[in-house]
Parts: C-alpha cells; structure tokens; sequence
C-alpha cells in the first residue's frame, strides 16, 4: 500500500469552509478537554474567549479600542507580506522591518514634534518609518538580486539585528539616547504621546475610532487595486509563477523584485508608524509578533487583500479573547492561551493542506496513478 | 447543540451591548465585592521566582482577609513592559470591576501612573516603583539590605570558621540599580561586621535571570576567585546549586533555597509580599473610596523592612557556624526596634564570642570616599531607592 499526496484541481468555496470550520471545531474541543483536565468549564471559558470579556463590562468601548490597535498593524503588517510572497520572495523580515520602522517614526517624533505642526510631524514620521523599513527590505533584495543570497536566511537573520539595537536604545543610558526618559533613574523610553499622536473621531459616546484603522482599511483597497489591476500587480504575478517566463517575456526582473521588496518592506514600517504614533513610545516588545504572526495571517488568506482583513481581525479576536478569557480563570495562564492559539492556527493550516491536496491511497500492486 | 447556540446567542448578544458601554468605575464597597486585580510579568503558574514570590503573596494576603482567590482575583500575567500592553492589561482589569490594582514590574511605572490619572475610581499600586499621587496611586519596595546584612552575618560567621575571606556575589546588575546596590552593600556591611578582612567579589549577569549564567558566574567565583561563600541576588537557585557542587557554602535570596542546596545553603535574604499586600487590601476595604487610599496607608510610597516583617531571613541551616542565630537575633533586635539602621556613621563590631558592639565608624565607598562621616545618621530612603550607585569598601566587581 502507497499513500499519495496529489494536488486538487479544484476545490468548491463550500467544502473549503468546511474544512476550516471543522479544524477551529477539532481545536476548540481538544482544548475543552484540556480545559475540563483543568478543571475549567469550558463553555464559560470559550463564552468569555470569544466575547472578548465584554459581557457584563463597564468600559466594553475599550475593549473595541484595543482590539483595533492590534488589529491595525497585523492586517497592514499581513498585507504587506503577501506582496512579496506574491513574487515567491519569503520575506521573514517582518519583526526587524517594524523595528526599524518604528525607530524611525520615534525619532521623528522626538526631534520633529516639539518643532513642526502635529500633521506634518504624523507624515514625516510615516515617511521616515517606510523609508527606514523599505531600504532595509531592499539591502536584503539587492544581495538576492547581485548574489543569489537566500532571503529567507537574510531576512531572518537581520530580525536579531533590529531587535538588538532597539534593546541597545532601550538600555544604554549615555547622554546622548535621546530615546531615554531623561528623569527616569532607571533606563526606560520616553513617552512622547503628550507631543504627538494620531487623532481619533470620536463616535457615540465614549468609543472613538483611531485615523489609523481607515487609513489600513484604505491601503488595504489600494494594495488590491495595485495588484489585481495595475501592470505593476501583473508583474508581481507572473515572476512569482515564474521568473524565467517573465524574463522572457521581456519584463525587468530584478527591478520588479527591488521595488516589490521595497514596496513590502515600507508598508510594514508604515504599520510601525501607526503603532508607535498610537503609544506614544518605544517598547521592545513593540512588534507584539506581528511579523511572525503576519506571515500565518498572509498565508491563510492565500495571499488575497480582502481575506487578509478578515483573517487577521479573527486572530486578533483570538489573541485579545485569549489574554482576556486566562485572566479571570485561576488555572489557565497566558501561556495555556497561547498553546491554544497555536493549536488552532496548526489544525487550520493542516485543512488548508487539504483544500489543496488530498490523499489518495494506492493499494499494493495497483497502477501508480501519479 | 444547545450549549452551542446559547454561546452564539451571547456572542450575538454582546456584539449589540458593546457598543453601548455604561459610565463609571467600580466602586470600593463591602468585602465580598472587593476585587483584586494584578499584572504579572511572569506566569501565574510559576512554581520559583519573581512573579511566583507575588502571586504567593497575594494569594496568601487573600486567604488571611477571608478573601475567594478564585472569584475576587483577576490576573493578566505574562505582560512584558510594554505601555500598550500594560494598559490593555489594566483596562481588562477595570472592566472586570477590580477595586485595586497591582502590577509587579518596574517598567509597568509609565503606564501605571497614566490609568491612575484616568481611573480615579480604581486603587493602583505599583512595586519597585518610585512613583505615586495623593489619591489612588502608591508604590512598595522593602528594606531588604536589612534581611541581606543578617544574611551577610552568617556568611561572615562562616569564612570565620573556614578561614576563608573570599565571599562571592552573583548579581543581576551592579551599581547601575541601586536595588541591586543596596542588597551587594548591606551583604558585605553584614559580612565585615564578622570578619574585617572578607573581600567581597560581585559577577555582575548584566540580566535579571539568566539560569546557566548564573550557574557558570558561581562556578567562576568559587574556582578562580577561590571564594568559600556564594551570595546572590538573581532569580534561580543556581548558584546555591554551583556552590553545593563545589563543596562550599552560600546565601540565597527571594526564597528559602534550602531544599535547593543542602549542604551548602546557610541562610536567604526573603520577602513576606504578603505583609504588604495584606495591609494594601484593607486599607483599600477601609478607605472607603479609592482616593483615600493614600491617606489610608499614610503614605505614597510602603518601605516596608524586617520591623513589619515584609523582609527577612529563612530560618538557618545547619550548615550554618555556632552562634549564628544568637547573634543574627541580637542584630535583627536593634533593626526591628529603630536602635540602628545598615547605612550610617555607626558600625556593629561582632566579636567571636557572639558579642555586638556598636562602634562610630564613617562609610566609605571602595574609591575611598566618605558617604556617612563616623557618628552620622542613616542615608535618606530614597538613596538607598534610588541613587545609591556605590560600592562600600571591600567590595570588588570581578
């Protein structure tokens, strides 16, 4: 007997959400399991997990506000990815391009805010963030284009740079660390929110809605536009089928690659800039692993704009209800809700497999069909 | 089935109610609506270290003042220092209707103030800080050079009867924290009060926990600085484990690291968090609205030391020299009662007969400078909190 992995043709929009649906399914029972082993009743846990804790809540508007904050730099990180995976460019980057990104929008805001207009501080610190953040993406694209260097390794590899400067800027209490709070005894960042941050409209009565979440909306439209409508999009497409064809077909591959790279990479320090606009201040937990977490968004939205939105909003329900949910049950910690995040997000990627390819199983002796 | 469709209907339900949350904070009323609320930088389940050392505090507060630790305790842990993300943490908190909240991280300080300010209706209560307001915001932190003196008295007890001088020091930090400062000098104070002649050696992590390094550091000391006591102010009981390996002897910290080393632990500088978090929550039950809760504790800022019993050392070993405990009772007396304070102009002399005398000595940092003229009073609190970035003489960074 041979087992066969043979890909699909097709596979109907029906049977797909079926699939899905049934891996959350199989997630979230192998979880109530382990919840019950734990003595949690896990329908009051789920109940909580999916409300978000916003049942019987006095601020429930700020759980809305919270979630949208993680949720803008994960859909706009997400976004950002799939252009280059589109072109089979595996940028693994993404922690270290929001870093720089968000290095360079706090030093925007800190030199720059007390001086300029609040708006032109915000616009200046957005095109410091994408340029810091798309020069670093392409350092790693032109050594892939010169050399044949591996982007994956590269881009990997240089998250550890990134992170260890902003922990470097985060500690080293020399005069000159303007990233410091000066009256602070111990090294820590200086808020910079009191000068600047994006503005919010206020809506009803208590909840407002932050510039950034219709700006990643607005980017997210034009990113589809970008790549399912212009001659730029079409290039992403065919040196991602394949780089000989397009080659052939007399498109410039290395520019596409460069600007697409550069492109990716910017968009991601844009999020930075968003992020760090909002909090008014470095942290070196900054990127709350939206670079990681990005990559699984982009991946299971199989690279479309629209469902990277929804995706990531889901995960960021799971996220936000999961840290909410261990917060009020004594046995479960943060790390139980982080194991069962990872258990979900694993089942789903075993189902998309199946949407793609389906098992077949050849008995002893039978015609190899493959 | 049917459990799954009321789960949606909730969700459905929610979804609607959201968006019209209702107005104001949680009041302080009567204990058994009293909530608790904490932000751990940790696991809640941790079974050593940091934050397990909190959350056994407050649990066991809890459990002194009749409190459910299963009902009135809501906890966010694993908060990195992260403004965003602690305040996330504490809007959760505050949505839960939490009347106090504690959040255990230096770096949480920022973000602590700043819901203080926006929740004046909620306690917030912020350990190793150094900031505060006349309402509802106050900091804690312990006199544990005082516990790290008595600890330094049976380390230098015991070079008296080894015949050997060399102490070593694992630390998370040197004299970048006064934290770690103020624990280093009261040690080697404690140690030369015994034995004139120790040197102390510090190998400084550079990191607050760091298990092989902490491991390796001790291993160092003993073999090439050739110490025979190993003292440390990190998270893990390596060092106590390095020095037991090793055949000689040393002092733990945060908890009674005896079970951990045997044959080689004498005794550890420790915190009873729940001394502070018991009188933090009744005075929160008592103050009767958050912004008196300041007033209630008398203070901004709980310096708590072995006087209220916040700090002190585990019970000693057997491994420990004859007489130790007599005299670690006789010094802790003039502690507890306000005879005589680590950092000042007056010296104890501990003769080997177990007697205490007090002698004017000034203190001198290990560049010779005078800090505290012979005869002079005690250094303020707040350097000994906060700007305290000295070594006393005799101590050495290796």
């Amino acid at each position: 007997m041979k087992i066969h992995i043979v890909k699909r043709d097709t596979c109907p929009f029906w049977k797909k959400c079926c699939y899905y649906a049934g891996a959350v399914l199989l997630a979230l029972l192998l979880g109530a399991a382990l919840l019950a082993s734990m003595g949690v009743d896990p329908i009051a846990y789920y109940t909580r997990m999916f409300t978000m804790g916003t049942v019987g809540n006095k601020i429930a508007y700020k759980v809305w506000i919270n979630y949208l904050k993680e949720l803008v730099p994960l859909a706009l990180t997400s976004v950002a990815l799939s252009l280059a995976f589109k072109m089979k460019f595996w940028n693994i980057g993404g922690e270290g391009q929001f870093i720089l990104g968000a290095i360079g929008a706090a030093f925007v805001a800190v030199k720059a805010g007390p001086i300029l207009p609040g708006w032109l501080t915000l616009t200046l610190m957005c095109v410091a963030a994408m340029v810091v953040a798309g020069l670093y993406g392409l350092f790693v694209a032109a050594l892939k284009v010169r050399f044949g260097t591996n982007e994956t390794l590269m881009t990997l590899m240089l998250n550890y740079v990134a992170l260890y400067v902003l922990i470097f800027l985060g500690e080293d209490k020399g005069a000159w660390n303007f990233f410091l709070d000066p009256d602070s005894l111990r090294p820590v960042f200086a808020s910079f929110s009191d000068i600047i941050s994006f503005p919010s409209i206020p809506m009803g009565d208590k909840f407002s809605l932050n510039i950034c979440v219709v700006l990643t909306v607005l980017i997210g439209v034009l990113v589809y536009v970008y790549l399912k409508h212009t001659k730029h999009g079409y290039e992403i497409a065919v040196v991602g089928d394949s780089a000989g064809s397009a080659k052939y077909a007399g498109m410039k591959v290395n520019t596409i690659v460069l600007r697409t790279v550069f492109l990716s990479a910017a968009l991601i320090g844009l999020a930075a800039a968003f992020k760090v606009g909002t909090a008014g201040i470095l942290s070196t937990a900054i990127t709350d692993d939206v670079g990681w977490t990005g990559i699984i968004v982009a991946w299971l939205s199989q690279l479309n704009t629209a469902v990277i939105f929804v995706v990531s909003a889901l995960i960021c329900v799971l996220h936000y209800g999961s840290t909410v949910a261990a917060a009020t049950f004594s046995q479960v910690d943060s790390s139980f809700a982080n194991m069962l995040q990872g258990v979900i997000l694993f089942l789903v990627l075993a189902a998309d497999f199946y949407t793609r390819f389906r098992v077949v199983i050849v008995k002893k002796g039978g015609k190899d069909n493959g | 089935m049917k459990k799954l469709i009321a789960l949606l209907m909730a969700m459905a339900l929610v979804l609607g109610l959201a968006a019209c949350g209702g107005n104001g904070g949680p009041a302080v009323d009567g204990k058994a609506d009293f909530k608790v609320g904490a932000i751990y930088i940790n696991s809640k389940n941790d079974t050593a270290g940091y934050t397990f050392a909190h959350h056994n505090g407050i649990t066991t507060a809890m459990k002194e003042l009749g409190l459910d630790t299963d009902k009135q305790l809501v906890i966010v842990d694993e908060v990195p220092e992260d403004d965003e993300q602690v305040l996330s943490a504490i809007d959760t908190l505050v949505g839960e209707g939490c009347d106090i909240i504690f959040g255990i991280s230096f770096g949480y300080i920022n973000a602590m103030e700043k819901a203080a300010g926006e929740y004046p209706d909620v306690i917030f209560s912020h350990g190793t800080g150094y900031k505060s307001n006349e309402t509802n915001f106050n900091n804690y932190f312990g006199r544990a050079y005082q516990a790290r003196y008595l600890a330094g008295i049976a380390a230098g007890m015991k070079t008296l009867e080894t015949g050997n001088n060399n102490v070593g020091y694992v630390a998370a930090y040197g004299t970048e924290y006064a934290e770690t400062a103020s624990g280093i000098n009261g040690f080697a104070l404690g140690v030369q009060a015994v034995n004139p002649d120790a040197k102390i050696t510090v190998k400084k992590l550079g990191t607050w926990a760091d298990e092989v390094n902490e491991s390796a550091f001790a291993v160092e000391l003993i073999e090439s600085y050739g110490c025979g006591v190993i003292s440390q102010h990190c998270d893990s009981a390596q060092p106590q484990i390095a020095a037991e390996n090793a055949g000689v002897f040393g002092c733990g910290y945060n908890s009674d690291m005896t079970p951990d080393a045997p044959k080689a632990h004498l005794t550890a500088a420790i915190w009873n968090w729940n001394v502070y978090y018991r009188t933090a929550m009744q005075a929160a039950m008592d103050c009767g609205e958050a912004s008196k809760f300041v007033e209630t504790m008398g203070s901004g800022a709980y310096y708590g030391g072995l006087k209220e019993g916040f700090v002190d050392v585990s019970p000693l070993s057997e491994n420990c020299a004859e007489g130790t405990q007599a005299v670690i009772d006789t010094v802790k007396a003039m502690m507890v009662n306000g005879e005589w304070d680590v950092f000042s102009g007056v010296k104890l002399q501990i003769g080997a007969d177990g007697s205490v005398n007090k002698v004017d000595a000034p203190l001198v940092d290990n560049a010779g400078n005078e800090i505290v003229a012979a005869g002079g009073a005690s250094v303020e609190d707040s350097v000994i909190t906060g700007t305290m970035n000295y070594y006393v003489a005799g101590v050495q960074e290796g």
